[in-house]
């Protein structure tokens, strides 16, 4: 473990192709990262015929770190050289500030840079509508989307046998340029009826850093610092 | 790498070992026809194809239908509801079942029409939807445990077992095996999903398993009551005589209007129960239920071109190997036989989707690899020790049957309890159509060869047996699983001082995420209620494994423990409240692990409407 690194400030998030998770989180450690948690989640497709049938997915993993500003910035390295990202359809990392509350006696946030324009728009919708959203969202420009599916929290319903009713989620994770933000936004809004209660909330994270991200298909771009 | 694509790779990693081991026998030793050999390669393309289209087809259309249908069943109001809603799913998938059909025909010639092929159809439909409806029952009042309920049924099967004859336990055997076929049993799969997913709790993930081994145990009460009742003890059956079909595509367009045929009678019950309901109850939107449409289309393609290649090209195949090994020495036919086990258990349609639904639900915890590699381990045994069987006639069938359920029952209560209801959905999924096409055309091939062997009673033997040892090696590495668990030990609590007040400015809400160990999310949201906040959602996932890494020797698996994430949007007043009073049960209600993140200080963080 290392010491050098006591406050977690941020959290590291990437999105491999399933099975690689595991390979990246020894990595993160190797470099003194605490731990991480791995989620199964599913990537979008681009091609015709594949929509046609069913939109989704190409399985992939999601994998979180806390982590200092330091040690993100390795980890963002790491991904770079180890896992290639340099190269399209390798994955895609990004950290966002979180405060971590186990040692939150001083925190020494807010001294980070906006990064480089990017949010992370996050939107939880009943299970099986994630994929509308990210349609939704390629519509105002959007690259992709990843989605995980979770649960909610349990509503005790009687009916003859007591159940705890866990409505199915979809969580999607889509990444936007600041230009881009707000019409992303409202294009989800609009065509999954969040204004209406029920159909589901979305909210705005900032990023600090990405890796892997392409916006068109020549250029290479790459997180800032480095 | 999209779906089908990694579909198709799966499939081929299972379909090229075989392909090969049964060329290089072909090339070798065994002296096989030209048409018979070409045949085979056809079958393999139809049925790298037809798996590969199958599995697409039931993640678009079982899957959901199974979702919805344990919906239905889970909120009914009266108890009555339940049973019979439950029971009637049972029946109708199981009165379709081509697989059975044949098989009430061959009891009704083999008995000399004393028993007619409709009164054992019925009989087993009514067996299954009992024991579906039990079942069912079980999972939503969470009691009896899975094991217990298992012991009971066991036990049952054990005191009926002495009152019937050899013949009869085969056949009962074979009956199970016969029932859960490729369309019925990703559907009960999907209902448990849906069931347990319905009722939540605590016991979720134990809850998601376990249906089809309840389910497999019915048909072989059904035909064990049906001798006790009719008073029929013996039956006596040739298989037919062995005549390979000539020709190369003849045998394999001629066989597929009769597979249509089947398929798409099976596929009927599950559809128009789904449809009845759609139209009355869940009212889908038009683009959902054409997705499910579309996948019982491609589900039903599928599964015609993978029976029909796996009948007309693996069948004969299966029979002439299995005739000349055996004919040539006793321990090469078990080593061939141990080969088949270890490669064809990973080509029942039904391996891959209960393989797609343990990472499921366990989100990685349990690695599909080492299920795959137990699953083949056990089969590999069960059928290599049907070939001893077989030249031997010393040893019954019984001998391993009883030990084997024994000890796994007895496992069951040692072991991990998700591993409980895997392990005996994998012997109800072991027993596909590959196992009673080639696997049984290899045994009865090589009985007939051995003067010794009954054909009949022993080619069913291989079924049951296929059908018991996974069920032993699954709850076997269960038990490791359990051995190996980490706990974690109570650790110094760091002080939790907040920074007084950090003063949320200006933002509307705040997200917190809290990371847990697996089972103690509805402990966070409870708490996280009791202090303003109005829902949450719940993600599941596997966490990394820590220095004490529990590891499984030999093949160096890790074991990492699994873990929740509960991801709150509270009031910015709240949060720090919130996260603050996590922190302080972190000991008492968390075992020690807890992790919360919350976006704080000047971050800022908007939320649109909330439901």
């Amino acid at each position: 473990m290392n010491t050098q690194e006591n406050t977690i400030d941020t959290v590291f998030f990437a999105v491999v192709t399933k099975g690689k998770a595991n390979a990246l989180l020894h990595k993160a450690q190797e470099l003194g990262a605490r731990g991480g948690t791995i989620f199964l989640a599913e990537g979008t497709t681009r091609s015709r015929f594949l929509n046609k049938v069913n939109p989704a997915h190409a399985h992939k993993e999601l994998v979180m770190i806390g982590a200092g500003q330091s040690l993100c910035a390795s980890l963002h390295e790491m991904v770079f050289q180890t896992f290639k990202f340099y190269k399209r359809r390798k994955g895609i990392a990004f950290s966002i500030p979180f405060k971590h509350w186990e040692s939150a006696a001083e925190n020494p946030s807010s001294n980070q840079e906006p990064g480089d324009g990017y949010s992370a728009i996050i939107t939880i919708v009943n299970r099986g509508r994630g994929v509308e959203c990210v349609q939704a969202a390629r519509k105002a420009g959007a690259r992709g989307g990843t989605i995980v599916h979770g649960h909610g929290a349990g509503i005790p319903k009687e009916y003859f046998f007591p159940l705890s009713i866990e409505p199915q989620k979809d969580m999607v994770i889509i990444l936007s340029k600041k230009e881009t933000l707000q019409s992303i936004k409202d294009s989800i809004l609009v065509s999954m009826n969040l204004a209406d209660p029920g159909n589901g909330i979305l909210f705005i994270l900032p990023v600090l850093r990405t890796s892997g991200l392409f916006e068109n298909r020549m250029v290479e771009q790459r997180g800032a610092g480095s | 790498m999209n779906l089908l694509y990694a579909k198709g790779k799966e499939v081929l990693h299972s379909l090229v070992p075989l392909v090969l081991v049964v060329v290089v026998l072909c090339f070798t030793i065994i002296e096989v026809e030209t048409d018979i050999f070409v045949r085979f390669l056809v079958g393999s393309a139809m049925l790298l194809m037809g798996l590969t289209l199958f599995l697409w087809g039931v993640e678009l259309s079982m899957n959901p239908i199974g979702i919805y249908m344990s919906n239905e069943v889970a909120t009914s109001k009266t108890f009555f509801g339940v049973v019979v809603l439950s029971f009637l799913l049972g029946f109708l998938i199981t009165v379709a079942e081509p697989d059975l059909l044949i098989l009430g025909s061959q009891v009704e010639e083999a008995s000399g029409s004393t028993l007619s092929s409709t009164f054992i159809v019925y009989m087993v439909s009514l067996g299954v939807g009992l024991l579906v409806a039990l079942g069912v029952v079980r999972l939503l009042r969470d009691k009896p445990s899975l094991n217990i309920f298992l012991l009971i049924t066991y036990l049952v099967i054990l005191a009926l077992a002495f009152l019937v004859s050899e013949e009869f336990l085969a056949i009962s055997f074979d009956a199970s095996g016969a029932t859960t076929g490729a369309l019925t049993t990703p559907f009960v799969l999907a209902l448990t999903l849906g069931l347990s997913q319905a009722k939540g709790g605590k016991h979720a993930e134990e809850n998601s398993f376990g249906l089809v081994g309840i389910m497999s145990a019915g048909p072989i009460l059904a035909v064990m009551s049906i001798s006790f009742i009719t008073g029929q003890h013996h039956i006596h059956g040739e298989a037919s005589a062995f005549v390979p079909s000539t020709g190369i595509l003849a045998p394999i367009l001629e066989s597929i209007p009769a597979t249509f045929v089947e398929s798409l009678v099976a596929l009927f019950p599950i559809s128009f129960l789904f449809f009845l309901y759609n139209g009355f109850k869940f009212k889908l939107p038009r683009k959902e239920v054409m997705g499910i449409v579309k996948g019982l289309f491609l589900v039903l393609i599928g599964l015609v071109l993978f029976l029909d290649g796996v009948h007309a090209g693996f069948m004969d195949m299966g029979r002439v190997l299995g005739m000349q090994i055996a004919s040539m020495d006793t321990r090469l036919l078990i080593a061939t036989g141990f080969v088949f086990g270890l490669i064809v258990v990973l080509m029942e349609p039904a391996v891959h989707v209960l393989g797609i639904q343990i990472e499921e639900v366990t989100a990685g915890y349990i690695p599909l690899s080492l299920i795959r590699l137990t699953l083949s381990l056990g089969a590999a045994i069960a059928i290599s020790l049907s070939m001893v069987r077989i030249t031997v006639p010393e040893v019954k069938l019984w001998y391993f049957l009883l030990p084997g359920f024994a000890l796994a029952l007895l496992l069951s209560f040692r072991c991990n309890p998700v591993f409980v209801g895997i392990a005996f959905d994998a012997g109800g999924v072991a027993s596909g159509p590959m196992m009673a096409t080639f696997v049984l055309a290899f045994a009865q091939g090589a009985a007939s060869v051995v003067p010794t062997a009954d054909v009949l009673v022993d080619g069913f033997g291989v079924i049951a047996m296929v059908a018991m040892t996974p069920v032993f090696s699954i709850m076997l590495l269960g038990t490791i699983f359990r051995q190996k668990k980490t706990r974690h030990g109570a650790q110094e609590i760091p002080m939790v001082k907040m920074a007084a007040a950090s003063e949320e400015k200006a933002v509307d809400h705040t997200c917190i995420l809290v990371v847990v160990n697996r089972g103690f999310a509805a402990e966070v949201v409870d708490l996280a209620r009791k202090h303003g906040a109005a829902g949450a959602t719940i993600l599941h996932g596997r966490g990394s494994a820590e220095e004490r890494a529990a590891r499984i020797p030999f093949i160096n698996v890790e074991l990492q423990p699994e873990r929740e994430m509960v991801l709150l949007i509270t009031a910015a007043g709240i949060s720090s409240l919130i996260a603050e009073q996590l922190m302080l049960e972190r000991q008492r209600i968390f075992e020690g692990f807890l992790l919360v993140y919350s976006t704080g200080g000047d971050a800022f963080i908007k939320t649109y409407p909330e439901g």
